[in-house]
């Protein structure tokens, strides 16, 4: 890549002479994009391009995509409801109804915890609010769809979805501040499992 | 008038009746003092010792909430001494304070949250683990106890004592092992059980009723006046408007009717707001399918009433009027029916099992009417003699060509209603004006027009005292289709 300089057509020049300069300035140009391009296909040179979706593109661990839940250890959904998500949520696109859990140690609960997607605009605040760990926007980036699909995501979506493989970035251990961090990227380096 | 005491607050030169505290002329002049245990409405406990202030002259820090204004004392809540003592006296209050804020009801309004952001922000220096004691504990069918929030105010332990006189709560065990709770697993039963919900500093007590139901900064505070009974209590109703949805009903301070408090009936009363509990639109009921059609559009329901209104003799229409409705209401529905109308039979509607006389010594009165008072005054007013009672009976008797009703509105004032619309079923037509529906009591009656809740419209009532108080439209109606008696009425009037 460069800078090319061209030598602008004086006024009084004629016209053939004017777009000359045109068709000399755009084969030069050419010339680099031709000179990549062979350099690619007799493979002097790496090409930057991926063929998506056949082949998969790797973002930083700390993308914020898809929502998840994580999960207590026991499988239950960490979420205390405390509301504090939807609080800071600028979108306001959490919607949260808090129950009574049957065991008393853990006392309140979400019935329903759903995110409206097609508000959300990935900030990521509800993460940073959340004094439990319980909600975090994972590496998943695909969420193209159609009118017809589920645009808000349901507990049981965040908590178990296919592509979090049985939580296996969404478990929360105690005193483990992020887990899975460390498991995605043990995951990264082992190819022969695919990253949810 | 009694005897003037001056003393300097804060700078300031303040004058108050002689034998004031400190923290009474303060809560005058609406100088904050922090504290947890006093409370205006109960006596001096002393025990939280974090209202200190600063008294010139004093050898150390002294509590504003049992010092006696004395003349010439100067009193500082600013000095550096005084942000010092409360911070440190805030520490200690949450050393052993579960970090339950995430699940606790109280959470935006607690007293120890509010003061750690005012005057704390350190770091705990405890070592320890905190100790751990009973959480969840149903010691009311409106009450939750969670002993481990609880700072030992004995503000509930004083409610029960002086207010309710019941004196079901104690503070058990000694040092920080201290538990509040009630005698022997014994439950609280009295009709205030959520007062001390109310006075609560922190999350001890919740409401079994309001407990996650919602986080109490989403919600919004109105004015409005209990509907419950004749004793009118000032209440504040909570709630989120665009949700159109009331969540909680807590008092406001009126010393001349209801003091601090509100009973747990008058609580309910927001059950009869929300959608569930409402008739939402115009309804009438089809002989052939057995049940109710409902429709968006109440004009032609206005129009039938009007047809009936213009083909029938005024001395076959009946109105039937329950006490629960504004002054306003009254002297809009009689101007019109009454004088222009010229309908002279008017009954009551009243519970027929009522106690009037009854008090239960505090707020509850056995008169379940609103506006007993108002309605007899608007009686009077277009020239009806009456006595209060129920009328259902001799109306009904009078059979009457059409019946024009105003219901009702809250269920608890009114627990014969299903057998009272029943009696009203043997009449050819009733046009029952209500806010609230139950489908599944009630049943046959010729048609149901949709009114505004109490928190709805605006208006006055009148209470067992005689006092006329005004009582504002908190939040928007619960549908566009519930209407305003006034707005029937202009119905009528354009019909007519």
């Amino acid at each position: 890549m460069g800078i090319i300089r061209v030598n602008r057509p004086a006024a009084d020049r004629n016209a053939f002479e004017a777009a000359w300069g045109y068709v000399t300035s755009i084969a030069k140009g050419m010339q680099l994009t031709m000179k990549i391009m062979l350099k690619q296909l007799l493979k002097l040179e790496k090409s930057e391009t991926l063929e998506w979706p056949e082949q998969p593109a790797t973002y930083s661990e700390r993308f914020k995509g898809k929502h998840f839940l994580t999960q207590r250890e026991d499988g239950q959904v960490r979420c205390t409801a405390c509301f504090l998500c939807a609080t800071a949520c600028p979108a306001e696109c959490i919607f949260i109804e808090a129950g009574e859990h049957p065991d008393h140690r853990i006392e309140k609960y979400p019935v329903r915890f759903e995110i409206d997607i097609l508000r959300c605009v990935f900030c990521g605040l509800c993460e940073e609010a959340c004094p439990v760990d319980a909600i975090r926007l994972g590496p998943e980036y695909v969420m193209a769809g159609s009118a017809g699909d589920k645009w808000v995501y349901t507990k049981e979506y965040l908590l178990a979805r296919p592509q979090l493989q049985g939580g296996i970035a969404s478990i929360k251990v105690e005193n483990d501040k992020h887990p899975a961090i460390n498991k995605i990227a043990s995951v990264e380096n082992n190819k022969s499992v695919v990253r949810h | 008038m009694s005897k003037q005491v001056s003393f300097t607050l804060d700078g300031q030169e303040v004058t108050v009746p002689q034998g004031w505290t400190v923290m009474q002329a303060a809560r005058q002049e609406k100088v904050a003092i922090p504290h947890f245990c006093w409370h205006p409405g109960l006596k001096v406990a002393g025990v939280c010792r974090f209202c200190l202030v600063h008294v010139e002259g004093a050898r150390k820090l002294e509590i504003s909430c049992n010092l006696v204004v004395q003349p010439g004392m100067v009193v500082s809540t600013l000095r550096d001494e005084v942000k010092q003592a409360h911070k440190w006296a805030l520490e200690f209050h949450l050393l052993n304070h579960p970090l339950d804020c995430p699940i606790c009801d109280q959470a935006g309004e607690c007293g120890l949250q509010d003061y750690y952001m005012e005057v704390g922000l350190y770091q705990s220096q405890m070592t320890r683990p905190k100790v751990l004691k009973p959480k969840a504990l149903d010691v009311g069918s409106e009450l939750v106890l969670d002993t481990e929030r609880c700072i030992l105010c004995s503000k509930c332990v004083r409610f029960e004592d002086e207010v309710t006189k019941t004196g079901a709560l104690g503070i058990f065990a000694r040092g920080d092992r201290s538990i509040i709770g009630t005698y022997h697993g014994q439950k609280i039963t009295h009709q205030y059980q959520e007062n001390l919900v109310d006075i609560c500093p922190v999350g001890a007590f919740t409401s079994r009723r309001f407990r996650f139901k919602q986080r109490v900064w989403f919600l919004k505070e109105k004015s409005s006046i209990c509907p419950g009974c004749s004793t009118g209590c000032a209440i504040k109703v909570h709630g989120k408007p665009e949700m159109r949805r009331y969540f909680r009903v807590k008092p406001e301070e009126d010393q001349s009717v209801n003091g601090h408090w509100l009973c747990d009936k008058g609580r309910m009363t927001l059950e009869h707001l929300n959608p569930e509990a409402r008739l939402m639109q115009a309804a009438r009921w089809q002989a052939a399918q057995q049940a109710w059609e409902f429709s968006p559009q109440t004009a032609p329901f206005i129009r039938e009433l009007a047809q009936e209104i213009a083909r029938l003799a005024p001395q076959d229409i009946a109105l039937l009027v329950s006490a629960q409705y504004t002054n306003e209401e009254y002297a809009e529905f009689f101007d019109y029916f009454v004088k222009q109308r010229g309908i002279t039979q008017v009954y009551q509607w009243r519970e027929p099992s009522e106690a009037r006389d009854d008090f239960d010594g505090l707020l509850l009165r056995g008169d379940h009417n609103a506006n007993t008072r108002g309605l007899m005054a608007a009686l009077k007013q277009v020239g009806i003699k009456a006595k209060i009672g129920d009328q259902l009976e001799k109306c009904v008797a009078a059979k009457p060509q059409l019946v024009i009703a105003l219901s009702p509105e809250i269920s608890f004032t009114a627990p014969s209603l299903p057998e009272q619309l029943a009696q009203l079923n043997s009449l050819a037509r009733v046009s029952l004006w209500t806010t609230h529906f139950s489908a599944s009591q009630w049943t046959q009656l010729w048609q149901l027009l949709p009114l505004r809740g109490f928190a709805e419209k605006i208006g006055t009532v009148t209470n067992y005292q005689g006092k006329t108080r005004v009582l504002k439209e908190a939040f928007p109606p619960v549908a566009s289709e519930v209407l305003a008696i006034s707005q029937i009425i202009a119905g009528l009037h354009k019909e007519l």
